[in-house]
C-alpha cells in the first residue's frame, strides 16, 4: 500500500443544471487522445485506425461515432478519439489499439467538456458562437474549432439537439460561466 | 393633462390607456405611442433646449433623424441622457425630463445665450478665448464645458446588462419598408434564410404613416398582413426594434436590438444585443430622409417635418397642430396638406416655392405660389409665419418639406461615394457598394410606391438568383406612382434672421457662409469647423442642406463639393452594448492553476499573469506584510524543501521522426544529439535575431520532445512552432500539440527536495543522483502507480525537480508533496519567491527577454550555433548585434547595502552628468535577496563582461532617487552550480 494516494478532481465535476429547457451538463469520465498521422504514414495510421475501431477516419471537420469513442478529424493529420474511461491511461489504450502506426498525446486533462442540450440550446449558443449552426449548416456529427468569448472552444454536433463543446480546462469556470449566462439570457 | 390632440384613427391602441410622466407632470398615452406622439397629443410643444444657443425647441421629426426632442430617459442609475423621444416606445410609467436648461425648461437661465449669438459664430472658441493664454485651461475649457453637453451621465454603474450574439443568413434585409417587405416576402417564400430588420418597432416603415394604397389595400394592412406571414415562416427570423448600423467586411453587419427599453423592468434580461450578421447577401431597403428648408427661426417648436406631421396623423392618431401651414419646395409636400385635411385638420395655407399649379386639392387652405416662409414668432411655440410677400399667417403648427434624401449611409461604410441625381435633387448610392449589397427603394432614389416595391422584389431575386437559389414568384400588388417633382431650394435668401440648418448642434446658414467666407471649403473642413453634422444624429436632416449652401456660396455645384464620409455606427450605439458581458470580473476569462484551490485555502494571494491566476505568495500568521511572507518563503525553500504549481509554463507535445531535427531548426542552441531522458535549456531567436522565448525541452523518447515555454509566450510559440512545421519545413514529420492544461507540474527546490520525492515517487525508480542527474527527465510513477513526468530541472539554483501528473489530480498533488514533505518543514511559494531565487540565481525572465535584447547581450551568444540552419542565427551575427561594447547582462548590488534598488534605474559612470549621453544601460530586474541581506538586481549595461568591481551611480529620475553600485556577475547565489548538482 503506498503512502500517499491521488485524488481526481477535474474542473466542473458532476455540473449539471436546466435552465429554461437547455440542459448544460460536464460529462463524466471522457477521456481525449489525440492522434497525429506520421508523414508518409498516413494511409498506415488510416487503416490501423479503422481497424482499431471498425470506422474510418471521418474527413475534416467530421465527426463520427464508431462504438464508444467518437473520432473528430480537426486537421489533415490531426484528429481526436473521444470514449469514457477514467483511468490516467487513456493514452496507451490508444496507441496500442493503433500498434504505433500514429503518435498519440494524452488530451484528457487538456480540455473540460460541456455538452449542451435541449431545444433552445442553439438559441443559448447564438450569443457566444460565431459559428452557424444552423441544420443545414452544420449537421449532426459535423466538428468545428471555434472561439467562444475569448475562449477556444471546439465544437461537435452529437445530436439533433446536442452539442459536446470542449475548450481548456484551467478556464472551465468562465467556460462554464459564459454558457450558463447564454442559457439565463434566453430562457 | 388631457390628450387635445388625440385625433381620430391610427395604429395605437385606444382601448388601453398608459400614464407617462414628463418633467414631473402625469401625462397619458395609448399603447403604439411614442413618446413624441403621446407628448404631442397631450399639447407638449416645448420639448427641450438647443446644444449653444438654448433655444426652445420641439419634435422635429417621427424617426431616428430626430435632432430637437431629445429627452433624460429613466431615473436613478438608469437615467439614459440624449434620448430621442421620436423612438421611444412608451410604457406605463415611462418617465422623462427636458435636458440642457438651468432652471425650468420654460424659463432657462442659459437662454442667455441666445443674446449673445452674435458673438458665438462658428469657430468662436478659437477667436474669442485667445487672450490671455493662461486663461484657457484654468478658466475658459472648464467654464465652457460645463455648459456644453445635452443630457447628463447619472455617474453610476449601469445597472443593466447587455449581450451579444452571431446570427447568419442567407439575405439580409435592412428596413421593413415597402421595399424591404416585398425582398424579404420573396426571399422568404423561396425558401431562403431571411432576416428582416427594423428599428421600428411596427415593421411597413411609412405604410404605417402614409395612406397610400396596395391592390386596393391599405398600405399599413398590407405590412401588418405581409409580417404575420412572415412571423410563421421558420426561415425567417424578423428582427424589430433592430438598427443595423454598420456594414462591414464580408458581408458582416452590425446591429443593435433593443430588448427591454419598451418595458418599465428588463426583468433580469440583456436590455440590448448587439449582434453580429454575417449575410451571403444584402438588401438595403433603408428607406429616405426628409430635409427642411431653412429659414428664418425655422427651429420653433410647431415647425416640423411634413413626413413628419403626416406620421403623427396618419399612424398615432395625433395632430401636432390645429392650424397647420405646409411649406414645401416639392409635391410631396402637398400629401401631408391632403392627408391633414381627410383627417379634419385645418390646413392654413400651402406655400410652395415653385410657380406651379396645386398638386393636389386641398380644402379650406389658400395656395401660396412661388413664395416662401421667411421667419417665425412664438417663443415656446410657433404663433404665425411671415411669407416672402409679406403676408403674415397665424398657424400653431409649420410642416416643412425640403425633399427626401436616400438613407445611403451604409453603401458609403466602406468608402463607397454616393452619386448626385438632379431629378431628384438627392444623393444615392454610388458605384461601389459594399460587396454583396443590393439597394431598393426609396434608399436607392425609387421615391414612389409602385417603384419601391417593384425594386424591392427586383434586388431580392437577383441576390438570389446568385446565390443559385430558385426565386418563387410573387405578385406584385397595384399601387401609385405618387407624384414626386422636386426643386432645388435649400434656404431662403430673403430671410434675414437666423436660420438654422444643424438644430441639434445650432449650425446656422451664417455658420457655413462665414466657414466659406474664413476659408474651410472643403465640406470635411466645414462639417469641422462649424461641426455641422457632428452631433448625435450625424447631420441626417442637416447635412445635404448644409452643403447645397456652401456649394451657392462657393459657386459649385454640390456634387463637386460632395458628402463627408458616412462612417458607422448608422445611429448611436450605447457603450455598454458595445462592451457586451465583458465588465468587471469578466472582461476577461480567467485560467486557473490545478492547485488552485489548495492555494486559497492556504492564505495565497494571487497575482494576475496574463489570464492566470497564480499564488503570489502564501501568508502566516503574524507576517506583517508581503516580504515578510516571500523572504521567509525563500529562505526555507534555500534552506530545506518548498514547492511551487508551475502549470502556466506552456507544455508543447513534439513528436515525430524528424523531431529532433526540427527542434536544432527552431533553437539557438544545438538539439540534434540531446540523448533520450535528458533535458536542455534552450534560447529561441526571432528571424531578425532578438531572443524571444527560453525553457527546457525534455526528450521523453526517440521521437517524442515534451517542450516548455515561459507563461507569457506560450502561445506565441505554439503558432511559431506551427508556422515552421507547416510552411517552412513541410517536408519534416513533426506534430505538434498543446498540453499545458493537461499537466498539473510542481518545482520541488531545496537540499531536501531528492528526499521528498522518493517517498512519493514509487520505489523502482532510483532517484539517486548518479540514477537521475541534473537535467535528467523521465516517466515516472507516483503516489502507487499513478502515471507522471519528472525532471530535474532548476529555476530557483537549488537542487530541484519538476514533477507532473495529469491536472485532474494537481490539487491532490499538492496535498501529498505538502504531507509527504512535513518531516523536512516543507514550504509552498508563489510567483515572488520565484522572482527573488531566479534573479539570485541570475536567470533571465521576461524583463531581460523583453523583444529587444540579443544572446549576445544576455552573455549567451556563444550558445547561438553557426554550424547549423536555425531561425535567427544569421542575422543575429550583423555587426551592429555582436558589437563588443553592446550591452551586457550583470548583476548590480548596492555599494551600501542598506539601499534598495529600483528596477528601471539607469546606470550612468560615476563622473558623469545623468543624462541620456552617458547612459550606460539599465537595471531590468530587482529584489531584496534574504539569502545575501542586501538589494541585488539585474540589468544591462555597456560591455558588461570588462566592467566587474566598477562602481557606477544607479540612477532614477522618476524617483528622485540615486544610489552607486557595483558591477557583480549575475550569478548572485551558487555561481559554480554546485548546489544543482548535488
Amino acid at each position: 500500500m503506498p503512502e500517499f494516494s491521488l485524488i481526481s478532481a477535474p474542473p466542473l465535476a458532476g455540473y449539471d443544471e436546466t435552465l429554461g429547457g437547455i440542459r448544460l451538463r460536464a460529462p463524466e469520465g471522457l477521456a481525449i487522445v489525440s492522434i497525429a498521422l506520421p508523414l508518409g504514414g498516413e494511409a498506415a495510421a488510416e487503416k490501423a485506425v479503422k481497424s482499431a475501431y471498425g470506422a474510418a477516419l471521418p474527413e475534416m471537420g467530421q465527426s463520427v461515432l464508431a462504438g464508444d469513442a467518437r473520432l473528430v478529424r480537426l486537421g489533415v493529420d490531426q484528429a481526436f478519439v473521444i470514449f469514457d474511461h477514467t483511468e490516467p491511461n487513456a493514452e496507451g489504450v490508444v496507441a496500442g489499439k493503433l500498434k504505433d502506426k500514429a503518435y498519440t498525446t494524452d488530451q484528457t486533462d487538456v480540455w473540460v467538456g460541456l455538452e449542451i442540450s435541449g431545444a433552445g440550446c442553439r438559441e443559448a449558443l447564438e450569443r457566444i458562437c460565431p459559428l452557424d449552426l444552423h441544420p443545414d449548416a452544420f449537421a449532426v456529427n459535423q466538428a468545428a474549432r471555434t472561439v467562444m468569448e475569448h475562449l477556444g472552444v471546439l465544437i461537435i454536433r452529437t445530436g439533433e439537439a446536442a452539442y459536446l463543446l470542449l475548450s481548456a480546462s484551467s478556464s472551465a469556470g468562465t467556460f462554464q460561466h459564459a454558457l450558463h449566462q447564454s442559457m439565463k439570457n434566453v430562457s | 393633462m388631457s390628450q387635445d390632440y388625440r385625433i381620430g384613427g391610427g395604429q395605437v391602441d385606444r382601448t388601453r390607456e398608459i400614464t407617462f410622466r414628463f418633467n414631473g407632470k402625469a401625462m397619458q398615452g395609448h399603447p403604439g405611442d411614442t413618446l413624441a406622439s403621446a407628448l404631442l397629443a397631450n399639447g407638449q410643444k416645448l420639448v427641450g433646449r438647443s446644444f449653444k444657443y438654448h433655444r426652445p425647441r420641439g419634435v422635429f421629426t417621427s424617426g431616428s433623424e430626430e435632432p430637437n426632442a431629445l429627452v433624460q430617459l429613466r431615473s436613478g442609475a438608469h437615467q439614459e441622457p440624449n434620448t430621442r423621444a421620436t423612438t421611444v416606445e412608451l410604457f406605463e410609467g415611462l418617465s422623462a425630463t427636458s435636458q440642457n436648461h438651468r432652471g425650468p425648461l420654460e424659463w432657462d437661465l442659459m437662454a442667455v445665450t441666445d443674446l449673445m449669438s452674435p458673438f458665438l459664430s462658428a469657430g468662436f472658441y478659437y477667436k474669442t478665448f485667445m487672450w490671455p493664454r493662461a486663461f484657457w485651461e484654468k478658466f475658459y475649457e472648464p467654464v465652457i464645458r460645463s455648459s456644453a453637453g445635452l443630457g447628463r451621465l447619472s455617474m453610476q454603474n449601469d445597472p443593466d446588462q447587455y449581450d451579444k450574439g452571431f446570427l447568419h443568413c442567407d439575405l439580409l434585409v435592412v428596413g421593413a419598408g415597402p421595399s424591404g417587405l416585398m425582398a424579404a416576402l420573396t426571399a422568404a417564400r423561396s425558401g431562403a434564410r431571411v432576416i428582416l430588420a427594423d428599428e421600428d418597432f411596427a415593421p411597413g416603415g411609412r405604410l404605417n404613416a402614409e395612406t397610400l394604397e396596395l391592390g386596393g389595400m391599405a398600405g399599413a394592412d398590407w405590412a401588418a398582413q405581409v409580417v404575420a406571414e412572415l412571423v410563421d415562416m421558420p426561415n425567417v427570423r424578423l428582427m424589430t426594434r433592430t438598427t443595423v448600423y454598420g456594414a462591414y467586411d464580408h458581408g458582416i453587419y452590425g446591429a443593435l436590438e433593443r430588448c427591454t427599453d419598451h418595458l418599465a423592468e428588463s426583468g433580469g434580461k440583456p436590455r440590448q444585443i448587439l449582434w453580429r450578421i454575417y449575410s451571403k447577401r444584402a438588401v438595403l431597403a433603408a428607406g429616405a430622409t426628409e430635409r427642411p428648408i431653412a429659414f428664418g427661426n425655422n427651429d420653433r417648436p410647431g415647425v416640423m417635418m411634413a413626413g413628419a406631421v403626416r406620421a403623427y396623423v396618419n399612424r398615432f392618431g395625433v395632430t401636432p397642430g390645429h392650424h397647420v401651414a405646409v411649406f414645401t419646395n416639392n409635391d410631396d409636400g402637398w400629401r401631408t396638406a391632403k392627408d391633414l385635411t381627410d383627417k379634419g385638420v385645418e390646413v392654413v395655407a400651402v406655400i410652395d416655392s415653385r410657380d406651379k399649379p396645386a398638386v393636389c386639392e386641398v380644402p379650406g387652405a389658400r395656395h401660396v405660389r412661388g413664395a416662401a416662409v421667411m421667419d417665425t414668432v412664438g417663443r415656446k411655440g410657433i404663433k404665425s409665419i411671415t411669407l416672402t410677400d409679406g403676408q403674415v399667417i397665424p398657424v400653431d403648427c409649420l410642416a416643412v418639406s425640403g425633399g427626401w434624401n436616400p438613407n445611403v449611409h451604409l453603401t458609403c461604410h466602406q468608402r463607397g461615394r454616393p452619386e448626385w441625381r438632379d431629378d431628384l435633387q438627392a444623393f444615392v448610392p454610388g458605384g461601389a457598394l459594399p460587396p454583396g449589397m443590393a439597394v431598393a427603394g426609396a434608399a436607392n432614389g425609387q421615391m414612389t410606391l409602385a417603384a419601391a416595391l417593384a425594386e424591392g422584389q427586383a434586388q431580392a431575386k437577383a441576390q438570389l438568383e446568385a446565390l443559385d437559389h430558385t426565386v418563387a414568384n410573387v405578385e406584385l400588388l397595384q399601387a401609385e406612382d405618387e407624384p414626386r417633382e422636386a426643386a432645388a431650394f435649400w434656404h431662403v435668401k430673403d430671410s434675414k434672421k437666423r436660420a438654422w440648418v444643424d438644430q441639434q448642434n445650432d449650425v446656422t446658414v451664417k455658420d457655413v457662409k462665414l466657414a466659406n467666407r474664413e476659408g474651410f471649403r472643403s465640406v470635411e473642413l466645414l462639417k469641422r469647423y462649424t461641426t455641422l453634422g457632428m452631433a448625435t444624429d450625424q447631420g441626417k436632416t442637416s447635412n445635404i442642406a448644409g452643403l447645397a449652401i456652401l456649394a451657392e456660396e462657393a459657386g459649385k455645384t454640390i456634387p463637386e463639393v460632395g458628402t463627408t464620409i458616412f462612417r458607422p455606427p448608422y445611429t448611436p450605439v450605447p457603450m455598454g452594448a458595445l462592451g457586451g458581458r465583458a465588465r468587471g470580473k469578466e472582461f476577461r476569462p480567467y485560467r486557473l492553476t490545478p492547485s488552485h484551490k489548495w492555494a486559497e485555502e492556504n492564505g495565497a494571494t494571487f497575482v494576475e499573469v496574463g489570464n492566470w491566476l497564480r499564488a503570489q505568495w502564501f501568508v502566516r500568521d503574524g507576517e506583517k506584510g508581503w516580504r515578510d511572507s516571500v523572504d521567509r518563503e525563500v529562505e526555507m525553500t534555500r534552506n530545506s524543501v518548498g514547492i511551487c504549481d508551475v502549470t502556466t509554463l506552456g507544455k508543447i507535445d513534439i513528436q515525430g521522426r524528424d523531431a529532433a531535427e526540427f527542434l536544432n531548426k527552431v533553437y539557438a542552441n544545438g538539439f540534434a544529439k540531446l540523448p533520450v531522458g535528458k533535458v536542455r535549456y534552450g534560447l529561441m531567436l526571432r528571424e531578425d535575431g532578438i531572443a524571444y522565448d527560453d525553457g527546457t525541452t525534455a526528450r521523453m523518447g526517440e521521437n517524442h520532445f515534451v517542450m516548455t515555454t515561459t507563461t507569457a509566450n506560450a502561445v506565441v510559440v505554439f503558432r511559431r512552432l506551427e508556422f515552421a512545421r507547416q510552411c517552412l519545413w513541410p517536408n519534416l514529420d513533426v506534430h505538434l500539440i498543446s498540453t499545458t492544461d493537461g499537466w498539473a507540474q510542481f518545482a520541488v527546490a531545496g537540499p531536501n527536495s531528492r528526499k521528498l520525492l522518493q517517498k512519493v515517487v514509487d520505489k523502482e525508480h532510483d532517484l539517486s543522483n548518479e540514477a537521475f542527474p541534473f537535467m535528467a527527465c523521465g516517466e515516472v510513477m507516483v503516489c502507487g502507480g499513478m502515471p507522471a513526468r519528472l525532471f530535474r530541472i532548476s529555476f530557483s539554483g537549488e537542487m530541484a525537480y519538476e514533477i507532473a501528473v495529469p491536472a485532474r489530480y494537481g490539487n491532490s498533488m499538492m496535498d501529498v508533496l505538502m504531507e509527504a514533505g512535513r518531516e523536512f518543514d516543507a514550504v509552498p511559494y508563489g510567483t515572488e519567491a520565484l522572482g527573488v531565487m531566479r534573479i539570485e540565481k541570475g536567470h533571465a525572465a521576461g524583463n531581460e527577454l523583453n523583444g529587444q535584447t540579443t544572446a549576445h547581450n544576455l552573455g549567451m551568444g556563444r550558445m547561438v550555433s553557426q554550424k547549423k540552419e536555425c531561425i535567427g542565427n544569421v542575422l543575429s551575427q550583423r555587426p551592429e548585434m555582436v558589437r563588443e561594447d553592446a550591452v551586457k547582462l550583470m548583476g548590480f548590488k548596492p555599494v551600501n547595502p542598506a539601499e534598495p534598488l529600483i528596477a528601471g534605474m539607469h546606470f550612468i559612470n560615476r563622473n558623469a552628468v545623468a543624462n541620456m549621453d552617458n547612459d550606460q544601460g539599465w537595471m531590468t530586474s530587482v529584489a531584496y535577496s534574504p539569502s545575501l541581506g542586501h538589494s541585488i538586481g539585474l540589468g544591462f549595461v555597456k560591455s558588461g563582461d570588462t566592467r566587474k568591481g566598477e562602481i557606477l551611480r544607479a540612477v532614477s529620475p522618476v524617483h528622485g532617487r540615486e544610489v552607486l553600485v557595483e558591477v557583480v556577475s549575475a550569478h548572485f547565489i551558487d555561481p559554480e552550480g554546485e548546489r544543482l548538482r548535488a
